[in-house]
């Protein structure tokens, strides 16, 4: 199938590259006018310099096919856990780095399978793994936050990521996906916007002191709409074509990408650091970026899996049968 | 019940560029696999190439501790790092000449992922510096390998012992073990680009406790004395 046979992945790709350019055109104009300040005007073209590398790295793989789908969601999966045990400590604990490394290679290797009961039998066999993998070492000073740790880990860049993944076994799954990459950063943004339009009190000051609660439903009304809209598309004849559902999974995607934001941002808040990393100039680490993804994957997954599914008629345990 | 205890690593939000040039820089997976492959590598060729012999590995105690010897060859870092196992192997890392070592990026790449050095910088190390090594010696029960002579010697014989071990090590319970290497000058001394195939020998003798020495002047002078004695008598006679 072309990568480009359904019209909402051309909708999609097209309107990236139009707020890319309006973005570098406005920003471009700022600097010619000489609004703002030079240090912010240097911000603005750091952060969407990072934009035009990772775009082509997060769009590209999935217009690629499945294969190349996967494995950058496995990349990906891997570099967040990175950034995650250096800043938790958990990487100073080489065994359970070691298991919770080996299980996401596994449930993205799941994914690639096309094999749902490797895929969700992971879950329960890796956790069990970590509870026992660092037993041996006869420490147990620590256990319960090393394996806390290990297994929250596991979950958000494993388990929970590689829903991601896995949704690339439809033959239908581009316009998801690239729907689904780009409703998060919409959210970011609308979130951002109407917060600063709109003010009003904190949403959570302590875990997160710039978010407001008119910018956290700004963006619940926001993304929820536009992504009811895009998946009426996809999803019109279907047992999910109804708007009650279609805007039930927008919200979700809106509330389950704040909630991962927030999610970091306690992380971050608990361990005393602005950012996760450095890889990605003007937004942080890579956490920093994807941090939305995390809860939204295995959510989206579910609600589209108990109406439509994905991949059932396509063929399974590609590698292991 | 024990409080939630949550330690970053100590280079954390350093860009890579600096990360490797770090005294702070703590390694992960992928580290710990490079540096391993190239621990096994080395072995392989110094028992090939100079059929290395280790004698008094029984004295080497579990980190942290820091292994010194004298120092004529690039050979004598990798015996050291060769002779040592398990888990002084792995938190073994080399206090290494920032100039030679980590100058150019590849060759701080290679020192850092491979070799799993720590730079030194001739004449430029500040007192916060050798706190941080003091410390991360102490915390992290690292290994240091350290030649005190400060640089390779150019014709064979040791030169007296530079003040950074002892600020390393006094007033604390980390063992200092001295060792002697054999053959390594021969092999590939400083005036040669690349190691000819000879025979190495290492001695690694009692290890030192400086527990009770004050980290001041004369402290120092003893530790540095006493250290290059102990070095000294694991010499072959003749």
């Amino acid at each position: 199938m072309s990568a480009f046979a359904h019209p909402v992945t051309v909708w999609i790709v097209g309107a990236t590259l139009a707020v890319v350019a309006t973005a570098a055109l406005v920003i471009g104009g700022l600097s010619l006018a000489g609004r703002g300040t030079p240090a912010f005007r240097r911000e603005l073209w750091l952060r969407l310099g990072s934009w035009c590398v990772l775009l082509p790295l997060m769009i590209g793989p999935v217009l690629a096919g499945r294969e190349w789908t996967i494995l950058a969601v496995t990349l990906l999966g891997l570099l967040c856990y990175r950034e995650y045990a250096r800043a938790t400590g958990l990487f100073r604990e080489r065994v359970l780095s070691a298991v919770v490394v080996l299980g996401i290679l596994f449930v993205n290797f799941a994914a690639l399978d096309h094999w749902y009961g490797f895929f969700v039998a992971l879950w329960p066999l890796t956790v069990s793994l970590l509870a026992v993998a660092s037993i041996p070492q006869d420490r147990p000073e620590g256990y319960i936050q090393r394996v806390g740790l290990a297994v929250l880990g596991y979950m958000l860049f494993g388990a929970g990521l590689a829903h991601l993944g896995y949704m690339a076994n439809d033959p239908g799954y581009r316009p998801i996906v690239l729907l689904l990459l780009t409703a998060v950063a919409l959210n970011d943004v609308a979130a951002f916007t109407c917060g600063k339009i709109l003010g009003g009190p904190k949403l959570l000051p302590a875990t997160s002191p710039n978010k407001t609660i008119a910018g956290a439903l700004g963006a619940v009304v926001v993304t929820g709409s536009v992504v009811a809209l895009i998946a009426h598309s996809l999803f019109g004849t279907t047992p999910m074509g109804g708007w009650f559902w279609l805007l039930l999974l927008g919200v979700l995607v809106s509330v389950a990408g704040q909630a991962g934001d927030l999610m970091l941002s306690s992380i971050k808040r608990d361990i005393g650091i602005k950012d996760m990393g450095v890889v990605l100039p003007g937004h942080g680490g890579i956490l920093d970026r994807f941090n939305s993804l995390l809860l939204v994957s295995p959510a989206v997954f579910h609600f589209i899996g108990y109406f439509v599914g994905f991949g059932l008629d396509e063929p399974t345990r590609i590698f292991t049968q | 019940m024990k409080s939630w205890e949550i330690k970053p690593a100590r280079d954390l939000g350093l860009p890579l560029g600096q990360r490797l040039r770090s005294l702070a820089r703590e390694r992960g997976l992928v580290g710990l696999a490079l540096n391993a492959a190239w621990r096994h590598t080395l072995r392989l060729y110094l028992a090939a190439a100079h059929r290395l012999e280790v004698e008094g590995r029984e004295n080497l105690p579990p980190p942290p501790f820091v292994i010194i010897a004298n120092h004529a060859s690039h050979l004598d870092a990798l015996t050291l790092a060769a002779a040592l196992r398990g888990e002084a192997a792995r938190a073994a890392h080399a206090l290494a000449a920032g100039e030679v070592f980590f100058g150019k990026p590849a060759g701080a790449a290679f020192a850092a992922y491979a070799i799993n050095a720590l730079p030194v910088w001739r004449g430029r190390t500040q007192r916060s510096e050798l706190k941080l090594l003091r410390e991360r010696l102490l915390e992290d029960r690292l290994a240091y390998i350290l030649f005190p002579e400060g640089t390779r010697s150019r014709d064979g014989t040791m030169a007296p012992f530079q003040p950074g071990l002892a600020m390393l090590v006094a007033g604390t319970p980390v063992p200092v073990v001295p060792c002697w290497i054999e053959g390594a000058h021969e092999c590939w001394p400083p005036s040669q680009r690349w190691p000819r195939p000879g025979r190495l020998r290492l001695r690694i003798g009692k290890p030192l406790v400086f527990e009770d020495v004050a980290p001041d002047a004369e402290g120092r002078a003893r530790i540095a004395q006493a250290a290059r004695d102990a070095v000294v008598a694991l010499r072959p006679p003749g």
